[in-house]
């Protein structure tokens, strides 16, 4: 008995042991500037991580030059999630999608804002387009007049830059049935602001969006799995053989590092250099 | 009564059909798994070329001229389940020692069912847990070690995978040990060994062909795990370089691309699906040879 109960404890001095090892890991003091760089990418064929390396320059003569050292995260939450547990990390996601849990960088010393995006000052920024076939449905019409509707774009407005200048009324409605909206994670939260504000008006129409990525979105428009596909980058010239593009809003991608972080601005170069490889520790960007 | 017979029959006969039936759909599943698989990916095989694919070090989908080599994923998935055995099997095997011959019973009680437990938790809390807790201890011991790395690395994989793989290796180790006939036991008592020692060089060599059975399970579930893979991994598509660095399974690779994925590239996913495959197919024919081998040897 006295054996047994000596066992009981030793096991739960050894569960606590382990559980402190755990817990006291994760705090030596601060950002260390000799440390390596932790380059956060996106999957291939993620319309974020096209967007990105079209604009600084990666995407060079058909080769994506991204470091192989890259770590892939499969989602905008999931680089969030890296970056807000790793004070080494780098990378990129949506203007609109970024929290406090994490801090944007300054590009060439201008602020990565909407309205340094509206302005033109700010370089880093992707057309959001919803993709359509011909054979698209009056009730999936309507939703997508909605869209770019005055009303529609006052929503892109919260958290995007409105694609259109000045938009006219939506007229349309009335209409009942099941909209099947698929694409871009990036997209994905502006669509849900639409369908809330679109059945608010129409209560008999459902929507159902897929975040399935914008490959994956424009492909199910094509097939017909979809009534509108989500796109967050441009559309090749092979997919607008079948499908129109309808750009929705614009949205500024932000650099992001961890809130210990020190640095606060890089140059386009920088950053270009970073995520090819060439710059590999914090301390040779000064 | 006599009317009843023939309906009797009947039913007799229809319920075997229906059987019959049920039994068949999962064949039928497996064959068109089969069908699917090798119908999409061959022909992409083929194209890329099978030397090409299976040992090409690069995996560059995306470029105007694109390549596919497969050879960093299948030396990541390799390299990420032996280490989950290096700590999984170990663990668990001792642990299935434990509670077959050593657990107090008021300890087993609590102690059997965590470790069915483990088994339900869904893989993708296994990956949330693996981000917020092993990912940062595997950083530390990274930073102590080489000097950098973010922690989303194939150790964190196997770390995770190793936890992952315990209840299927306790388990089925721990009813293998059970079913040694108690007379082992007590004869190598009876000779003047010590209980661990009865245990441990009586027992658990009697019960070997389960315990490897367990071991083998493992390994298949192991190879086959994929979100809590991908989210701790760091899955760079690239020839595995150190513990400390990531690596992207065969299954990662399928699950991160699929969505985007068109024309060759998506085919040469299902590929990639192939592959994985014929690695579970060899798991399954070394436990049933090991099984198998096992069944006459228990009298």
């Amino acid at each position: 008995m006295k054996k047994n109960f000596l066992k009981s404890v030793v096991m739960a001095v050894v569960l606590t042991a382990a559980a402190g090892i755990f817990s006291a890991c994760g705090d030596d003091g601060g950002f260390v500037e000799g440390r390596e760089i932790n380059v956060i990418s996106r999957e291939d064929g993620s319309g974020t991580r096209g967007a990105f390396i079209d604009v600084m320059g990666i995407y060079v003569g058909g080769v994506d030059r991204t470091t192989v050292n890259a770590e892939i995260a499969p989602g905008t939450s999931h680089v969030l999630t890296n970056i807000a547990g790793d004070r080494y990390a780098i990378g990129y996601i949506s203007l609109g999608s970024l929290n406090d849990t994490v801090r944007a960088i300054n590009v060439g010393g201008v602020a990565a804002t909407e309205a340094n995006v509206r302005n033109g000052s700010y370089p880093l920024f992707r057309t959001f387009y919803l993709a359509v076939s011909d054979g698209i449905s009056p009730l999936a019409q309507d939703f997508l007049d909605f869209m770019v509707s005055a009303e529609g774009q006052e929503i892109v407005e919260r958290n995007y830059i409105p694609a259109l200048e000045s938009p006219s009324p939506f007229t349309g409605g009335g209409h009942e049935g099941t909209i099947v909206v698929a694409g871009s994670t990036s997209v994905a939260p502006l669509m849900e602001r639409m369908r809330e504000a679109y059945i608010a008006l129409n209560p008999g129409v459902s929507i159902e969006i897929q975040s399935v990525g914008s490959g994956g979105g424009i492909n199910a428009a094509r097939d017909g799995m979809a009534d509108i596909g989500m796109s967050s980058r441009d559309l090749r010239e092979g997919e607008l053989v079948y499908l129109n593009a309808i750009a929705v809003a614009l949205d500024g991608l932000a650099v992001i590092v961890n809130n210990d972080n020190t640095a606060t601005n890089l140059s386009p170069d920088q950053i270009h250099d970073i995520f090819v490889g060439e710059i590999t520790r914090w301390n040779e960007l000064d | 009564m006599n009317s009843t017979k023939p309906m009797h029959k009947f039913r007799e006969i229809f319920f075997e059909y229906v059987f019959m039936f049920s039994a068949g759909i999962s064949v039928l599943a497996l064959v068109m798994i089969f069908v699917f698989l090798f119908a999409n990916g061959m022909p992409a095989i083929a194209e890329i070329g099978l030397m090409e694919f299976i040992f090409g070090r690069e995996w560059r989908p995306m470029d105007a001229s694109p390549s596919f080599g497969v050879l960093p994923m299948i030396a990541a998935s390799i390299y990420i389940t032996l280490g989950a055995m290096v700590i999984g099997v170990p663990v668990g095997i001792f642990t299935a020692v434990f509670l077959a011959h050593m657990c107090p019973a008021r300890l087993y009680v609590v102690l059997k069912p965590t470790v069915n437990l483990l088994a339900g938790i869904p893989s993708v809390v296994y990956g949330f847990f693996g981000i917020v807790i092993i990912v940062p201890f595997v950083r530390e011991i990274s930073l102590f070690f080489t000097g950098g790395g973010s922690g989303s690395s194939m150790l964190a994989a196997m770390i995770l995978l190793g936890i992952m793989i315990l209840p299927t290796i306790v388990n089925i180790s721990e009813s293998a040990i059970r079913a040694v006939p108690r007379s082992y036991y007590e004869g190598s008592l009876a000779l003047g060994a010590s209980h661990t020692r009865s245990v441990f060089s009586v027992v658990l060599p009697a019960a070997k062909s389960g315990v490897f059975a367990s071991v083998i399970l493992g390994v298949g579930r192991a190879v086959g795990e994929t979100m809590a893979v991908v989210m701790v991994a760091g899955n760079q598509a690239r020839m595995p370089e150190s513990i400390f660095r990531g690596g992207r399974a065969l299954t990662s690779n399928i699950v991160i691309e699929m969505g985007y994925a068109e024309g060759l590239h998506r085919d040469s996913l299902i590929a990639t699906g192939i592959v994985l495959l014929v690695f579970i197919f060899i798991i399954n024919i070394v436990f049933t040879v090991v099984t198998r081998k096992s069944a006459p040897s228990a009298d």
